[in-house]
């Protein structure tokens, strides 16, 4: 725990320190502006202090030095915001750097994991995480870092300028600081923990209506709307609950200061009325402090507790960017497991695949794919078969290089955890059980492989398929929308699409999962024949549970269900 | 707000705690005003102190100051606190009734939503911005109209001419943020738009992150997504630009006004006005800042409440609720008769033609044919999707329309919906009220139960069933469809992915399940039943 707390402190002073020249501007505004604070209250309390005489004296006010303070006043008053605008522009143009930075970070992270993401989130959770978690930091980078400095520099200021007049003010202020920064630690901590609860609940709320919202033909069909309701009515008042009890507590920690706040500055308030009345105890019929001075002590005091205060709010930021970074860590620091090799890959023609005692390990000391040793020489084309959980989709995802492995793997006699990994995806084809499409058009399906593809280049891929009849009697052609998921297509033609842009890319080796599941016996025989044709040359793993169409490959892999690892 | 039909109005969005808003807002102009008070207040109260200090003879009465002065800041603290809990209460109540009632909408809706990311991001995200209204225009604007109202007030009882001075200012730093009604509302609107591009881009890609990163495409993809955050970054920073623009103006305003008041001041105090009134008023001049400044991002949180509520309303918009006419249930024996039926989605060249059967209960048929060729289609309109028919269909001596076959028909689709719950939850959307002994023995029909036994019914499924293999989740929710009992069975692909003795057996259930029901199944995979009828559709 304690080593997850300093992890997340050291990635947000890392954050922090990369955007230190906007800043220490920030920081230098705020200090100005707390500077023409200081000036304007000592002309506001010499202006009283001139008029009260005057009243007193019975004599009219001099229009001239009355002038001149005006002035200076209204040169405190014009500058004072113009310094806090240009606190604020630095202050969000470093938060937004800072953030840009980190969000590439996490896609980085996201493009190392590949699909054992899964294991950290789902996608729609793994998106608010890049999204509304890393944005989650804006207070904190925008404010906190700044607010810190002000705390200690500002209130100090004061204090020199109020110890002149009054020592025994000052001491009265300085006594009641330390009492606000406690409270805040102490609430912080705990706001800390709730708002990374918070965070939790949104991405789960998210993540069930998604989840929901996806299926809802389905729930409608099985009559099971009034369920899904309940799930809704559920995740949101478990998310209303958990925003409250947050809020809850950032605004009872304001409170706190800010009865604190009032507090001190009704005690200096006494003290200094009551010394202008010669009232006090301890020295009846004297004035400690004169009238100038205790109206412009009285001015600076609430000033004294607003960078407190201000941190105090800044402070709920902090947890909200503990709790966020607290989720953002195993994303930034992949603990799973990420794929080192550096070897560049030099691949001429069809590589040869050397598989010995290969294995795949799951969670909880489970086997995703039991041991298992193959041979392949290039252009060797071979059929993997065997029952469903037995792992072979495993088996592909590792040749990808996404899945760590026990045994040795080499390709061309070399180790494939050592060799550099794009490089090596470079020259893999793969298709997934489920087709990827976009829902964008046809073409831009196709492009997503191969940007730089020819409108013809995608007609032949397309016509070997067998697509391209279909495509050139619909209006949009090439342009022809596909839904989400690949709507408006048959489960066959979303297969024929995929297969065509597998072809598009034209590499050594392929990988296929299931690329017959959804095509008629028919159908199936004609793509199983293509994909005979243009594997020519190529080493191929192809897994089916089917042998329909797929006859000309004479080399069949079984593999066995993993037996249970002994405990 | 009643389902099916619910009309946002952000007006309206107040009637539901009408009782806890009016708190909040009692509670936050007793806070604004105390703090306010308790500024002038001390002011008058340390000049009025040096005076009778100075002229021995002007008697002060001490206490009754000191004991308002404490009282002002205890309201001034408890009355923040309690407005702040007491609004946010109120909002997120609200929020979370609106998550309810959108959902519902969209549930019953006809149509339902087309991206599904983007109906998540309006039930999230854009539920959230609806508070923006109550919390950041309404309020505010009506604490701040007071304020100004009351110190103006407070200046006309002291001297006419004063209340001259401060007026344009305060006015003017009452008028400004108006002048970000426009920029702000189009701004804010831009916003959500930008938002929801960002999320939905996202989350194609990370769909599509594996075959993207293979492709080495994955790099330019991200790029894509960096400028589309940059973007939206560039666009929150304008937002902020014109508030803190605004907000800077105001302070100049409240600032003129101050000094205004001040050089009056100054030559009103031969005429009778007291020095410590006057401090007292420039005071709570100074005290305005802090109940005008906050509504010079009203407009920009106007903006963004109302293009959230302009796209949850579009959500499923033109719906009526469902015509619910009394139709009769179907009962068996059933009979589906078709006479030269042919079929055509919407825009579609072509599709299922000159169909005829015959199928009577305790009867399988099987729909085979090239892909493409309709098989889905077919089963599509049986499921009562809307599709162009012609020629003649009769269910039971009737056409489908006649009957409410909603709780007659179990079709599985080609693609299946697996939730991100426990198998057990998974299968009882099928019936709520099935017992483990009922889903142990449907998983046994589909050939699960020896892997469901391994996991345990409480293994989750994941996203989208991303912790099954497709077969295993397209035999899960044919377990689930047998667990609602539809006694009319229409099955698009059950087999896909099995191995034939699998196959077997699970075709062995369905047949003892649909005895007295229909069954009727799309697929390539040869299927054996005893009384089998064959259909070829396309090609």
């Amino acid at each position: 725990m304690a080593d997850i707390d300093s992890r997340v402190a050291t990635e947000l002073r890392g954050l922090l320190a990369g955007q230190r020249p906007l800043l220490r501007m920030a920081l230098l505004a705020a200090l100005a502006a707390a500077g023409l604070f200081i000036l304007q209250s000592w002309w506001l309390a010499g202006l009283f202090s001139d008029a009260l005489r005057a009243w007193q004296a019975g004599e009219p006010l001099q229009p001239r030095p009355i002038a001149g303070i005006l002035l200076g006043l209204a040169l405190c008053l014009l500058l004072r915001p113009l310094l806090q605008y240009l606190r604020e522009i630095c202050s969000d143009r470093a938060s937004q750097r800072a953030r840009a930075g980190l969000r590439g970070r996490v896609l980085d992270s996201l493009a190392q994991l590949g699909p054992s993401r899964r294991r950290l989130g789902a996608d729609g959770q793994l998106a608010s995480r890049a999204l509304e978690q890393v944005d989650a930091l804006d207070g904190y980078l925008a404010r906190y870092q700044v607010q810190t400095r002000l705390v200690l520099m500002v209130p100090l200021m004061l204090l020199v300028a109020t110890a002149w007049h009054s020592w025994l003010a000052a001491a009265l202020l300085l006594l009641t600081a330390p009492l606000v920064p406690l409270f805040m630690v102490l609430l912080g901590r705990a706001a800390a923990t709730a708002s990374q609860r918070q965070l939790n609940t949104l991405g789960r709320m998210s993540g069930r209506f998604l989840d929901l919202l996806r299926g809802l033909p389905t729930l409608r069909h099985l009559q099971a709307l009034e369920l899904a309701e309940q799930a809704v009515d559920g995740a949101a008042e478990e998310y209303r609950q958990r925003t409250m009890q947050v809020l809850r507590m950032a605004f009872l920690s304001t409170a706190v200061l800010e009865f604190f706040a009032a507090l001190a500055i009704a005690l200096v308030a006494v003290y200094l009325g009551l010394g202008l009345l010669g009232l006090l105890p301890w020295a009846r019929g004297e004035i400690p402090v004169p009238y100038q001075g205790a109206l412009f002590i009285l001015l600076l005091a609430p000033e004294f507790y607003a960078p407190l205060r201000q941190l105090g709010n800044d402070y709920h930021a902090r947890a909200e960017a503990q709790g966020a970074m607290k989720e953002l860590l195993p994303l930034l620091q992949c603990e799973v497991w990420h794929h080192t090799g550096s070897r560049p890959l030099l691949l001429e023609g069809a590589p040869a695949l050397e598989l010995q005692q290969v294995s795949a390990a799951g969670g909880q000391g489970r086997l995703r794919l039991a041991p298992l040793d193959l041979n392949l020489a290039p252009g060797q084309r071979v059929l993997i078969q065997g029952p469903s959980g037995s792992g072979k989709s495993t088996l592909l995802e590792l040749l990808l290089g996404f899945v760590p492995y026990q045994g040795s793997l080499k390709v061309n006699g070399r180790e494939l955890a050592e060799l550099e990994r794009s490089a090596w995806q470079a020259r893999v084809g793969y298709l997934a059980q489920q087709p990827q499409l976009l829902a964008a058009s046809v073409a831009d399906n196709l492009r997503l492989a191969v940007p730089g593809a020819t409108d013809r280049q995608l007609w032949g891929v397309l016509g070997e398929v067998g697509l391209a009849p279909l495509l050139r009697r619909l209006p949009l052609g090439l342009e022809t929308p596909l839904g989400e998921r690949g709507l408006g297509l048959s489960g066959g033609q979303q297969s024929r699409l995929a297969l065509a842009r597998l072809l598009l890319r034209d590499t050594p080796l392929w990988l296929l999962d299931e690329p017959l599941a959804h095509l008629d016996p028919d159908t199936a025989e004609q793509i199983g024949v293509l994909i005979d044709r243009l594997s020519q040359g190529r080493t191929l793993l192809l897994v089916s549970h089917e042998r329909t169409g797929l006859d000309w490959l004479t080399q069949v892999l079984e593999v066995a269900r993993p037996v249970e690892a002994a405990a | 707000m009643t389902e099916g039909q619910l009309r946002l109005r952000l007006s309206r969005l107040l009637h539901s705690r009408a009782a806890g808003w009016l708190l909040a807002l009692l509670l936050g102009a007793l806070a604004l005003f105390s703090a306010i008070a308790l500024l002038a207040l001390s002011g008058w109260f340390i000049t009025a102190a040096a005076l009778a200090g100075m002229a021995t003879g002007y008697m002060l009465d001490v206490f009754r100051p000191a004991a308002i002065i404490r009282l002002l800041a205890l309201t001034r603290t408890l009355g923040r606190y309690g407005e702040r809990l007491a609004s946010h209460q109120a909002a997120l109540g609200l929020l979370r009734d609106l998550r309810s009632a959108v959902f519902r909408r969209i549930s019953h809706a006809r149509q339902l939503p087309r991206r599904s990311n983007e109906a998540m991001h309006r039930l999230v995200a854009d539920i959230d911005l609806l508070d923006q209204f109550p919390l950041r225009v309404l309020l505010p604007w009506i604490w701040a109209s007071l304020m100004a109202l009351l110190l103006l007030g407070f200046l006309a009882l002291l001297d006419s001419r004063l209340l001259l001075a401060a007026a344009p200012g305060v006015c003017l730093a009452w008028v400004l943020p108006w002048l970000g009604y426009w920029r702000g509302g189009r701004l804010a609107r831009a916003d959500v738009e930008w938002a929801e591009a960002r999320r939905s881009f996202l989350l194609d890609s990370l769909r599509l992150l594996t075959p993207l990163l293979i492709w080495q495409r994955w790099p330019g993809r991200a790029a894509a997504f960096t400028a589309q955050d940059q973007q939206y970054l560039a666009q929150q920073d304008r937002q902020q630009r014109l508030i803190s623009r605004l907000t800077l103006l105001q302070q100049w305003a409240l600032a003129a006004s101050l000094l205004m008041v001040l050089w009056q001041g100054s030559l009103l105090i031969e005429d009778g006005l007291t020095v410590p009134l006057l401090l007292a008023a420039a005071l709570a001049l100074l005290g305005l800042n802090e109940a005008l400044l906050p509504v010079a991002g009203s407009f920009v949180a106007l903006g963004l409440s109302q293009a959230a509520r302009d796209r949850l309303q579009a959500l499923g918009r033109a719906d009526q609720p469902t015509p619910e006419h009394d139709r009769p249930v179907p009962q068996a024996p059933f009979t589906l008769h078709l006479q030269q039926l042919s079929l055509r989605w919407p825009g579609a060249l072509s599709g299922p033609s000159d169909l005829d059967l015959q199928l009577y209960s305790g009867q399988t048929l099987l729909v085979i044919g090239p892909s493409g060729g309709g098989k889905s289609t077919l089963l599509h309109w049986l499921a009562g999707e809307p599709i162009q028919r012609q020629g003649r269909a009769l269910l039971n001596g009737h056409p489908p329309d006649h009957w409410d076959l909603a709780g007659v028909i179990g079709w599985l689709p080609q693609d299946v919906d697996i939730f991100d719950m426990p198998l057990a939850d998974n299968l009882r959307l099928g019936n709520p009220a099935a017992s483990d002994a009922q889903l142990w023995r449907v998983l046994e029909d589909v050939a699960l139960a020896d892997w469901a036994r391994e996991r345990g019914l409480d293994t989750p499924l994941g996203e989208q069933g991303s912790a099954v293999s497709g077969g295993q989740a397209r035999r899960i929710a044919l377990a689930r469809l047998l667990l609602a009992e539809r006694p009319i069975l229409l099955l698009d692909e059950p087999f896909a992915g099995l191995d034939a003795a699998t196959r077997e057996q699970v075709m062995q259930a369905l047949l003892r399940r649909q005895r007295d029901g229909l069954l009727i199944i799309a697929s390539h995979q040869p299927v054996s039943a005893p009384d089998l009828q064959v259909v070829r559709v396309g090609g």
